[in-house]
């Protein structure tokens, strides 16, 4: 369970960057995190694990307050894979980047060994196990990243901009992987600009817009809100976007479509009413 | 950290001192320093930083040199406290002045000297373009550079580094996780920006012409003048006046803290 309750933060005085914020994630839930450039996210996100502690207010993870728990505390229970991999990886070879944080955390070496072994394979990387981690393709060190941050098994996962840079076979293996991680009862905290990821990704959507929190609910309500959307300069889905500019002509037409399926349904149906 | 680099960066300001060539004030940097080399007496080192903070109040820039102090106080409380071990305090109080007056006469220059008009000063000191350019570039990055070594650490942070962990090998080994990678991301950029500046036709034209000229004016050479005769007055009250006329100097110039 993580709450935020009515967190301010400042890095200069008098300059906040998160104003007011109040939430609550519950375990298994697959949160969202959308909002325009320097709206706060990556600050919000920051705050899960300690790495910021609110100016005011107070933030608490399975009833740990942040405040009081150091970073590396709260590193077994939240997983953090930043925007881009080169900034965290360093080691020798991919097995040693995957054991650094299980080192640091001082799991025994057997554990150690076995969860090496058993991450890098679910990340399809065994095969360069005693390579450097430089030599890999990006989308491999992307992996990497999320092996060396997963093996931990923490129970709170945030994706910074997971999907950037990233080819569509690539953004369909993390959806996988996100829905096998959904099932085991963790949370999830994607932060993302790319809304037609993460109306396939997430069942919750929370809005920052100048640091405040402007929509926290479900996909479909907050993507087919068009003056909300445009207050948050947020541009909803292409679908939702066409079934809008379709209902111009059609008013019988759904406007809150947000995935393939609804769509194709909705224009069969109108098709079949036609003849 | 990154508070001591507050006065080596160069902030936008419209002042006498941001007016002036760059060379004249490179010259003065350096003559500045050079003086502070000079002394291990409290007096004259205070007479110098004076002099240095009327130039970087004539700069406008008193406060960014003080947040930079403040930065400093660590380093200048591990000097003091190193050097009292094996010297008397006054002596290990004038390192510390000493060493200020080293950042104050550097920072002078870089808070008032856009880093392109740094590099057109070395083309006209003759530092061939290529050097220049890659002097300036270098000066550009520590920001970038600065940022990125705060996203490397959360990075690390988040997978349970803990930098203050061990004994004193093991802390600096502690590092490793965050150098590597700046190392690394540093290099890549390199490679990147090397691309980007010949598909935009870098070094074409072995003569370059640049938009602005630099121009000594009146005070630009009023300022050099008057430097060179303090540095000048300095190498006589030092190395001539003690032999040729001994009590030119006050006693108050060698002031220092009674032995304890």
């Amino acid at each position: 369970m993580i709450i935020f309750e009515n967190v301010w933060f400042s890095y200069t005085p008098g300059f906040p960057v998160l104003r007011d914020v109040s939430l609550q994630i519950a375990p298994g839930e697959v949160v969202g995190l959308m909002g325009e450039n320097g709206a706060g996210k990556t600050t919000l996100v920051k705050h899960i694990n300690g790495l910021l502690k609110p100016t005011q207010g107070a933030v608490y993870v399975d009833g740990m307050n942040t405040r009081l728990t150091s970073t590396a505390t709260l590193a077994r229970k939240v997983g953090f894979v930043f925007q881009n991999a080169d900034h965290q990886l360093f080691a020798d070879t991919l097995e040693d980047e995957v054991a650094f944080a299980l080192h640091n955390l001082r799991f025994p070496k057997g554990e150690i060994k076995r969860r090496v072994a058993r991450y890098l394979k679910l990340f399809d990387l065994t095969r360069y196990r005693g390579q450097s981690p430089f030599l890999l393709s990006g989308g491999e060190r992307k992996r990497l990243a999320l092996a060396s941050v997963l093996c931990v098994q923490p129970s709170v996962l945030i994706l910074d901009e997971p999907t950037q840079a990233q080819d569509a076979n690539q953004k369909r293996v993390l959806l996988e992987f996100m829905d096998s991680f959904r099932r085991s009862n963790h949370t999830l905290l994607l932060v993302t600009h790319d809304v037609e990821f993460a109306v396939q990704a997430v069942d919750r959507l929370l809005i920052l817009s100048q640091g405040r929190l402007l929509a926290d609910g479900k996909p479909r309500e907050i993507l087919s809100n068009p003056s909300l959307l445009h207050r948050a300069r947020l541009l909803p889905p292409q679908l939702t976007q066409f079934a809008h500019q379709l209902g111009q002509y059609v008013p019988t037409f759904p406007k809150d479509i947000i995935s393939l399926r609804e769509a194709v349904t909705a224009v069969n149906r109108l098709l079949s009413a036609k003849k | 950290m990154s508070a001591i680099l507050e006065a080596f960066r160069f902030k936008r300001k419209d002042s006498f001192m941001h007016r002036l060539d760059p060379r004249t004030t490179l010259y003065m940097a350096v003559g500045f320093s050079i003086l502070g080399m000079f002394f291990i007496e409290i007096v004259p080192l205070l007479m110098i930083l004076g002099l240095i903070l009327l130039f970087i109040a004539l700069a406008r820039s008193l406060r960014q040199w003080t947040r930079s102090l403040r930065g400093l106080a660590v380093l200048a409380v591990f000097i003091l406290v190193i050097n009292t071990l094996y010297a008397p305090l006054s002596l290990a109080i004038s390192t510390v002045l000493r060493l200020i007056v080293l950042m104050s006469a550097f920072s002078l220059f870089f808070l008032t000297v856009h880093p392109d008009d740094f590099a057109l000063a070395l083309v006209k000191l003759h530092v061939p373009y290529d050097f220049a350019f890659a002097f300036s570039m270098a000066v550009r990055y520590v920001p970038t550079i600065a940022t990125e070594t705060e996203t490397i650490r959360d990075a690390q942070m988040s997978r349970g580094l803990e930098l203050e962990r061990g004994n004193l090998i093991r802390k600096v080994r502690n590092y490793l996780p965050i150098l590597i990678p700046i190392i690394v991301s540093s290099i890549r950029r390199a490679l990147q920006v090397a691309e980007s500046l010949e598909s935009r036709a870098f070094g074409a034209t072995p003569k370059r012409t640049s938009l602005h000229e630099l121009r000594l004016r009146k005070r630009d050479v009023a300022l050099m003048v008057f430097t060179t005769f303090i540095v000048g007055l300095t190498l006589y009250v030092v190395f001539v006046a003690p032999v040729s006329c001994p009590g030119l100097l006050p006693d108050w110039f060698h002031w220092a803290l009674p032995p304890m």
